[in-house]
């Protein structure tokens, strides 16, 4: 590697997962020289994704933030395997020959349409690196059947699930809770959401729905909480598609380059494959001495992944306990009826319940059309809050449900467990910030707000987080005239029309 | 600040629009005065064209510069018709006496003039061809800048019209895409029933499509307007009683109920369900008699809609003796619904019967003065349905009364479940659906008026319809309660008096 990189950085940014990705990006747009590392030799640490290879591999070789991998072959191994049946299956064969079309995700996420994530990508402009798919199915399990919870007015209209007037009530349900203002319904206040779905006379089959899927609650949730889950969830409808949610195309691996690239745009440094091995204090000034790969550089401020903290370090910040259980499914068959993945299926969210609502377990089932996956093959990623250092245990309960009453194909499941330190909330021992491991939620808005908690403690509040990034239309080059309109900047038609004048003139 | 993007400031990007406008208006003059000089000496040609491209792409509703474009697309056809039948006539050069060689030559050269002039015929229908392609590719893209532009939608009309070899497929091909961009642009709805005419699409099929507009999204006029007009055709109903046959008639009412109950406000549904309710729409809309009475000195006659013509109406009296007609009819308001005549030759102690356009009404003689009547209620009072319709209306109007102890004060419940009650037995509803619209008034005050009105027409339907069956029939009518503007005044031409309440 090429050391002829700067010595000195107003920001140091180790790990490249979102966290870090969004405070490298705000710092870098900020006119902050950064430098930004990762130990590994990919982007997104955590919250990357993987072809099916590269998956296996690291499955088969923990580290801070994976451990307790393990994958299982299901399918046939090859096709001489095979030949008694008739119709070409997949086997792991064909499988790793297609192992480039997959991409798996660590950490897979949806967002909300008006979400924080959604809201931030606008605001700083960095959409234009993004793509997504809208999320095509919000379910709800009813009799070990998935089923699709109308979300949208025409959902509503179309759906043979509910009755004329279930429909009325639940229409007029979502509405109530569209106009709810901090003043109405004192009369709840300090009690449960479940009460108050109660009091509005509506049947099991809504209060199923709401509870489930649209308020994501479950019996103990407080009333307010339960309103402004709802409120987040209908307040993202209507926007993109005909349910809330987004799901970044070629996985969630993708958004923390999103923001890498934006920061690199702004000047940021990137190296990957390098670690943090140590940091001191500087004398005399309040700099910060990193050294890695053998150099050291002097850095004002360090932000650091808790995975990717020098041994030396790590101890302050307590061990690395199991944090997230997840399972990666790849299935020749989706779950679901045929319409339910109609014309080869999309992106379906569900959440689940296990041991009456104590705990719960989110899906994502993915289809080739999301980017993650060859045509004719399903992903269903499995994630729940750890109980124990078995993942699949962990996840029992819900597989369970899931794929006993369905059976989908299984060719290949895989199970893993995610770590995070209990960070200490005052550690003085360093002048380093570090971000927190990715947590239990659907959208981003942890992590945004761990971002920008963490940029406010080192830039102030007075510093915009992300402000938009000029398209580059709109940035003036030095020497000229910004208030001047030169030629190609006109509309083509408009330009050929005045060469043309000037000839006949 | 050091490593800063510099941005242009809103003042710097103000200036440079305006130097772009300035520059804007400057070609947009110059083409304009262009267009104008070479229009007014007859150059219709290409430059013309290309001319009125560069303004129409910016603004496609200047009717003049189209009308322009469709005098060069006439030139332009005209020249290349001229051509191809010139081509056409040229006469084979004669054969004259020549040696063998010669003649051989001469053949050889005569074949390739025809080959060379099928090149040149088809060189000219697909230069039309072209011609015609151009004006559909700038309308197309004119629709892109403005998707509800008249100007655009009628020169497209046009060009197909002019093209005998127009391809209609494509077109509908086009109203699929755009209605997908906006499935509610009434404009796209209003071309697609003129290409599918064209095109002959089954009727079938166009109901399909709209099935699935309105699945996407049912706050929609244009699909609802277009199912209705669709309906009647591919299930007639046999009495003209209903818009539809009587089973479809039940489908469409549940289906329209649902979208009604998903989302009430949205007045779009509750209109084509009234439609849906409305008896009788389907029957030809000639003048009907409800009301005759006739003295020997003159006739007088009640009409159920207003009629500006009385001369197509052949109205006979016919007796076992004689047939009469009656004409000079004179009209007696300004609605034109009642009209009188002069003497008639009346025979005594004769059975009359009124005969019109289809109608026989058989005419009896008035308790008063022995002159002759008929009378035919607005509307019986029980109106003949299926059992199956009859199931289905009642159990919409369950559901309408289950939503309204949900949510008393739905407005388009509230006027539904009235006139579901009056589909179902206007009688036996009677006081309901009325206390209905006096809830109405409250809780839609500004269209109070109109609850009024029809509350006066509904009482009046119910009194004429029961007069017959009153003893002071037909001398005497009772007002049924205080009225602003008598609605069905004129079927009041057989009483001789008329008792108005407190």
């Amino acid at each position: 590697m090429s050391d002829d990189l700067p010595e000195e950085f107003d920001l140091i940014v180790v790990g490249t997962g979102f966290t870090e990705s969004c405070i490298a990006a705000a710092a870098s747009r900020i006119g902050k020289t950064v430098l930004h590392i990762d130990a590994n030799e990919y982007y997104g640490d955590a919250w990357s994704s993987f072809n099916l290879e590269a998956f296996n591999c690291l499955l088969e070789q923990p580290n801070f933030t994976l451990r307790n991998g393990s994958y299982i072959w299901h399918g046939p191994e090859s096709k001489e395997e095979n030949e008694e049946m008739e119709i070409v299956s997949w086997t792991r064969e064909t499988l790793l020959e297609k192992s480039r079309r997959f991409s798996l995700d660590l950490s897979p996420r949806v967002a909300y349409s008006d979400g924080e994530l959604v809201k931030l990508l606008i605001k700083s402009n960095i959409c234009r690196y993004a793509e997504f798919r809208a999320v095509d199915h919000v379910c709800i399990l009813s009799n070990d059947e998935l089923v699709s919870v109308p979300c949208s007015r025409s959902d509503v209209f179309n759906t043979k699930m509910l009755t004329m007037v279930e429909k009325r009530m639940l229409m007029k349900f979502l509405t109530a809770c569209n106009d709810y203002k901090e003043e109405d319904e004192l009369s709840f206040r300090g009690r449960t959401f479940l009460e108050y779905l109660q009091a509005q006379r509506v049947t099991d089959k809504i209060g199923t729905c709401v509870m489930q899927a649209i308020a994501m609650c479950d019996a103990n949730t407080s009333f307010e909480v339960g309103m402004q889950r709802t409120n987040r969830f209908l307040g993202s409808l209507g926007r993109y598609g005909n349910t809330p949610f987004l799901f970044p195309m070629y996985g969630s691996g993708e958004l923390p380059q999103c923001f890498c690239r934006l920061c690199a745009v702004f000047g940021g440094v990137y190296c990957l494959k390098r670690s943090l091995d140590g940091i001191t204090q500087a004398e005399q000034s309040n700099e910060l001495l990193v050294s890695s790969a053998g150099k050291t550089l002097r850095a004002k401020q360090v932000v650091c992944a808790p995975a990717q903290l020098p041994a030396s370090l790590a101890r302050h910040y307590g061990e690395l306990k199991p944090h997230i259980s997840r399972g990666l499914f790849i299935a020749a068959s989706p779950l679901g009826n045929e319409e339910l993945n109609k014309g080869g299926g999309g992106v379906i969210l569900l959440r689940l319940l296990a041991e009456e609502g104590a705990r719960e377990a989110c899906l994502l089932q993915l289809a080739h059309y999301s980017g993650t996956c060859p045509e004719g093959l399903y992903i269903f990623h499995l994630t729940t809050p750890a109980i124990s250092e078995d993942p699949s245990a962990d996840l029992a309960a819900f597989t369970a449900q899931l794929f006993q009453a369905n059976a989908p194909q299984i060719l290949y499941s895989a199970y893993f467990t995610l770590t995070a330190q209990t960070i200490p909330k005052t550690s003085t021992a360093m002048p380093i910030c570090c971000t927190a491991a990715p947590t239990y939620e659907l959208d981003y808005d942890a992590a945004i707000a761990n971002a920008r908690d963490i940029f406010d403690k080192l830039y102030g509040e007075a510093e915009e987080f992300l402000p938009r990034a000029p398209d580059p239309e709109e940035i003036v080059v030095e020497g000229e005239d910004p208030s001047a309109l030169r030629e190609h900047s006109l509309p083509e038609d408009l330009r050929a029309q005045l060469q043309q004048m000037d000839i006949a003139e | 600040m050091h490593g800063r993007v510099k941005v242009r400031t809103t003042e710097e990007e103000r200036e440079r629009k305006k130097k772009e406008q300035v520059l804007k208006m400057r070609a947009y003059r110059a083409a304009m005065t262009r267009i104008q000089i070479k229009r007014s000496s007859g150059e219709l040609d290409d430059e013309l064209l290309n001319l009125t491209v560069q303004i129409l792409l910016r603004n496609p509703d200047v009717s003049t510069l189209w009308n322009i474009r469709r005098e060069c697309v006439l030139a332009k056809t005209a020249q290349l018709q001229q051509a191809m039948q010139a081509q056409e006539k040229a006469p084979a050069p004669k054969a004259s006496e020549q040696t063998e060689k010669e003649e051989e030559e001469k053949e050889q050269e005569q074949a390739k003039e025809e080959g060379d002039g099928d090149k040149k015929s088809a060189t000219y229908s697909e230069q039309l061809q072209t011609v015609y392609a151009t004006e559909l590719d700038l309308t197309e893209q004119c629709l892109m800048v403005n998707p509800k532009s008249y100007n655009s939608w009628h020169h497209r009309c046009w060009t197909l019209e002019q093209n005998p070899e127009a391809n209609w497929q494509r077109e509908l091909q086009l109203c699929n895409k755009y209605l997908k961009f906006d499935e509610r642009n009434f404009h796209t709805w209003d071309y697609r029933r003129y290409v599918s005419a064209k095109a002959a699409v089954p009727a079938e099929q166009e109901l399909d499509f709209c099935t699935e507009k309105i699945k996407v999204n049912f706050s929609n006029y244009s699909s609802w307007h277009h199912r209705s007009l669709l309906l009647p055709k591919l299930y007639p109903n046999e009495l003209k009683e209903r818009p539809m046959s009587e089973q479809k008639l039940k489908q469409e009412l549940e289906m329209v109920l649902t979208a009604a109950f998903t989302d009430p406000n949205d007045s779009s549904a509750w209109f084509y369900q009234r439609w849906l309710l409305g008896g009788g729409v389907q029957r030809e809309e000639s003048a009907e008699i409800v009301a005759f009475r006739c003295w020997p000195h003159k006739a007088e006659l009640a009409l159920k809609t207003s009629c500006p013509e009385m001369v197509q109406l052949k109205i006979h009296l016919i007796s076992a003796q004689n047939s009469l007609e009656l004409d000079n009819w004179l009209p007696m308001d300004a609605n034109k619904t009642q009209w009188e005549c002069g003497s008639i030759d009346l025979h005594a102690n004769s059975n009359y019967i009124l005969e019109s356009d289809g109608q026989r009404l058989p005419l009896s003689v008035h308790p008063k003065d022995e002159s002759l009547y008929c009378f035919v209620p607005p509307h019986s009072i029980s109106t003949s349905c299926s059992k199956e319709l009859l199931a289905e209306l009642q159990t919409q109007l369950k559901s309408c009364m289950d939503l309204l102890d949900y949510e008393p004060d739905s407005k388009w419940t509230l006027l539904t479940s009235a006139l579901l009650m009056r589909a179902i037995d206007v009688d036996k509803y009677h006081e309901q659906s009325l206390a209905h619209l006096i809830k109405l008034e409250q809780v839609d005050a500004l269209r109070q008026g109109y609850y009024q009105d029809l509350a006066q027409r509904w009482n009046m339907e119910i009194a004429l319809a029961k007069w017959p069956e009153t003893k002071h029939f037909p001398l005497v009518f009772e007002m049924p309660g205080k009225m602003k503007r008598t609605p069905y005044v004129q079927y009041l031409i057989v009483a001789d008096a008329i008792i108005e309440c407190d």
